[in-house]
């Protein structure tokens, strides 16, 4: 097991990532203003509507990391699941 | 407003037709075996891939409600009750992210159709997996009535309707006749292949209306100042601020409590489950975890034509006379687009109000069928007999529906819908702690649900509407002895895991017996293709779900 811990921290950022696109959007004094506008959206509107992107990112990042922590563990223990394997449909 | 917009409804018509002859097509689509298990019916087969999920969980999460009722809050109330939404959406993806995949494994692992079958299984203890069961039940039926009022303001607005309580009402009855013919023939197929039409509708109304509409109202600067003059106009009946264009500091806990409760509370409900489970391996939810948030965006620029019914100045009095925010969106589709695009923006609500209330009614018919029908009534059912039952009881679900948005004053489904947001949220600690750890006592997580269900229902039942002085006046209280006002629901979350926490302590200091755990610690981290790994003919010749193991 000593191989598995050497890739641990791909699951400590991934867990960061996640607290943090959990945590940030909650935080409503950071954003609950008028200004700087953007396009006419007054902050407030925009950056809650910015963090949508933000949280996208953060979570395929944490799919990448978590996966290729999985896939190594799976190896590791003989299996060959469906876990990269994508089918269409 | 009593004439009948024949453009409108003519397309409305089209669109519906082609819908529903899809919805009986969708039986044949992508079979493995026949109709005639709940892993066929009610999970579609348990095959469906990151592309389709995406569309069958958008279908069903963001409904057709969601869609009037969010933009309307907006209009009426602005910020606090209607654009935690987006946050909402936001923070949800990742929390999924976190414990899905695990419930997807030890579901296939074991059989588990439904989280109740979860619960019972993990801690060996029927009575906690009814008290799941029946909360979803309980939490569903109110959700099904709400996709019919969306529909119904649609129906409103394009002149169907007057005093004439059938011609009122006809139209409704067509649409859930046809809704429950085709869910009963081809089940979970049906919404899922129609999720793609509803969403391709609702992202084309809405990207037409986000470029469309905002020219033609004078720009976002100043539909925003409009929004921010009413918002902040003193209401007559309250004396207050007529809602919030920007909480203010004493909105800011009502804001992330509201958004963060109902994330937790959104992938309890039973028919976020089902589409979960219908995946066809772990690692589906997770990629979809990542690209759902594209109907978070959708979300949030929805919501803001509610701000674009304040300018454009709409007219929200409905056939009774009675001003009904409900109305804001269909009337202002009306007002500004053109016949034949209304038509079409019409159709995408009432499409989209029939994928999630198929999906909802199947869910509480598995809901019945497993934690009931199996565990109390006839626990030697075989899976044929199964999804006969589910598939009457999702015929009963609806029908049942159906009765309360006809029957019954349209404001018992709204606070039935709020109180559902509110106890659903109390089988968290039971299916989602339970997914990492078997630490909480099988009955101190019963006591916790039961005293969370009871505080969350007194709490709701006391807030009173300052414009009505009605009773279930909103989803938000202050938290018992302070001033600060937060979502009921996370409060009554929080009192339930105390009393959880208290309780096992107790519990496991007198030696109280916590029941057989039936899953095992690897079922957790398993993938389709593992061993172990049911495929459905094995589950099909076993019955189901997997008795008790040690």
């Amino acid at each position: 097991m000593s191989k598995l811990s050497a890739v641990k921290p791909a699951y400590w950022i991934a867990g960061v990532l996640l607290a943090l696109s959990i945590v940030v959007p909650l935080l409503v004094s950071t954003y609950a203003k008028d200004e700087p506008r953007l396009w006419g959206f007054p902050f407030f509107y925009w950056y809650q509507l910015f963090w949508v992107f933000i949280s996208a990112a953060t979570v395929s990042i944490s799919y990448r990391l978590v996966m290729s922590v999985e896939r190594k563990r799976r190896a590791a223990q003989g299996l060959d699941g469906a876990a990269d394997k994508e089918a269409e449909l | 407003m009593n004439d009948v917009d024949w453009v409108q409804l003519i397309i409305v018509i089209v669109i519906f037709a082609a819908v529903t002859v899809m919805g009986f097509m969708a039986a044949r689509w992508r079979r493995t075996g026949e109709l005639d298990s709940l892993d066929e019916w009610g999970l579609g087969g348990r095959g469906f891939g990151t592309f389709v999920t995406w569309f069958l969980l958008g279908g069903d999460l963001y409904t057709a409600y969601t869609f009037v009722a969010v933009p309307a809050a907006m209009y009426a109330t602005g910020a606090i009750s209607g654009f935690f939404a987006v946050p909402y959406t936001i923070v949800v993806y990742p929390i999924i992210f976190i414990f899905m995949s695990r419930l997807w494994s030890v579901s296939h692992r074991n059989g588990y159709v439904t989280p109740a079958d979860f619960v019972g299984g993990r801690y060996g203890s029927r009575g906690l997996s009814l008290a799941v069961a029946v909360t979803g039940i309980l939490a569903t039926m109110p959700y099904i009535a709400l996709q019919l009022v969306g529909m119904q303001a649609v129906f409103e607005t394009m002149g169907l309707g007057g005093d004439n309580t059938l011609a009122k009402d006809l139209p409704l009855l067509i649409a859930f006749a046809v809704l429950a013919a085709y869910t009963y023939s081809s089940g979970l197929r049906a919404p899922a292949m129609i999720a793609f039409v509803k969403d391709g509708l609702i992202y084309l109304v809405i990207a037409a209306a986000i470029l469309y509409l905002p020219g033609q109202l004078g720009g976002w600067d100043s539909i925003f100042d409009a929004a921010k003059t009413k918002m902040e106009t003193t209401n007559p009946a309250t004396g207050k601020p007529t809602g919030s264009f920007i909480p203010g500091e004493a909105g800011y806990s009502a804001y992330w409590t509201l958004a963060l409760g109902s994330a937790l509370a959104l992938f309890m409900y039973p028919h976020s489950v089902t589409a979960v489970l219908s995946t066809k391996n772990r690692n589906v939810v997770r990629r979809n975890a990542a690209i759902l948030p594209a109907y978070s965006l959708l979300l949030g620029l929805l919501a803001l034509l509610g701000f674009m019914a304040i300018k454009a100045n709409v007219n929200v009095k409905g056939l009774d006379g009675l001003a009904n925010p409900q109305l804001a969106i269909p009337r202002l589709f009306d007002q500004e687009f053109p016949a034949w695009f209304a038509g079409i923006a019409f159709a995408a609500i009432a499409v989209g109000a029939l994928v999630p209330a198929a999906i909802m009614s199947i869910a509480a018919a598995n809901l019945f069928t497993r934690n009931i029908y199996r565990d109390f009534l006839k626990k030697d059912a075989t899976p044929a007999q199964e999804a006969k039952v589910s598939k009457l009881a999702s015929l009963l679900v609806k029908f049942g529906a159906l009765v309360f948005v006809l029957g019954m004053d349209k404001t018992i489904s709204l606070n039935l819908q709020l109180l559902g947001g509110i106890w659903i949220l109390q089988t968290f600690p039971a299916i989602v702690v339970g997914l990492f750890t078997r630490w909480f006592h099988r009955w101190a997580l019963l006591a916790g649900w039961a005293v969370a269900m009871v505080f969350g229902t007194i709490s709701a039942y006391n807030v009173i509407n300052p414009a009505t002085k009605k009773h279930f006046g909103g989803s938000l209280a202050n938290i018992p002895f302070t001033e600060t006002q937060v979502y009921i629901g996370l409060t009554a979350f929080g009192i339930n895991l105390i009393v959880t926490i208290v309780l096992t302590l107790i519990l496991r200091a007198l030696n109280v017996p916590s029941g057989e755990d039936a899953t095992h610690s690897t079922d957790y981290l398993a993938d389709a293709g593992d061993p172990g790994v049911k495929d459905l003919s094995e589950l099909l010749d076993e019955g189901g779900a997997a008795p008790a193991k040690s």
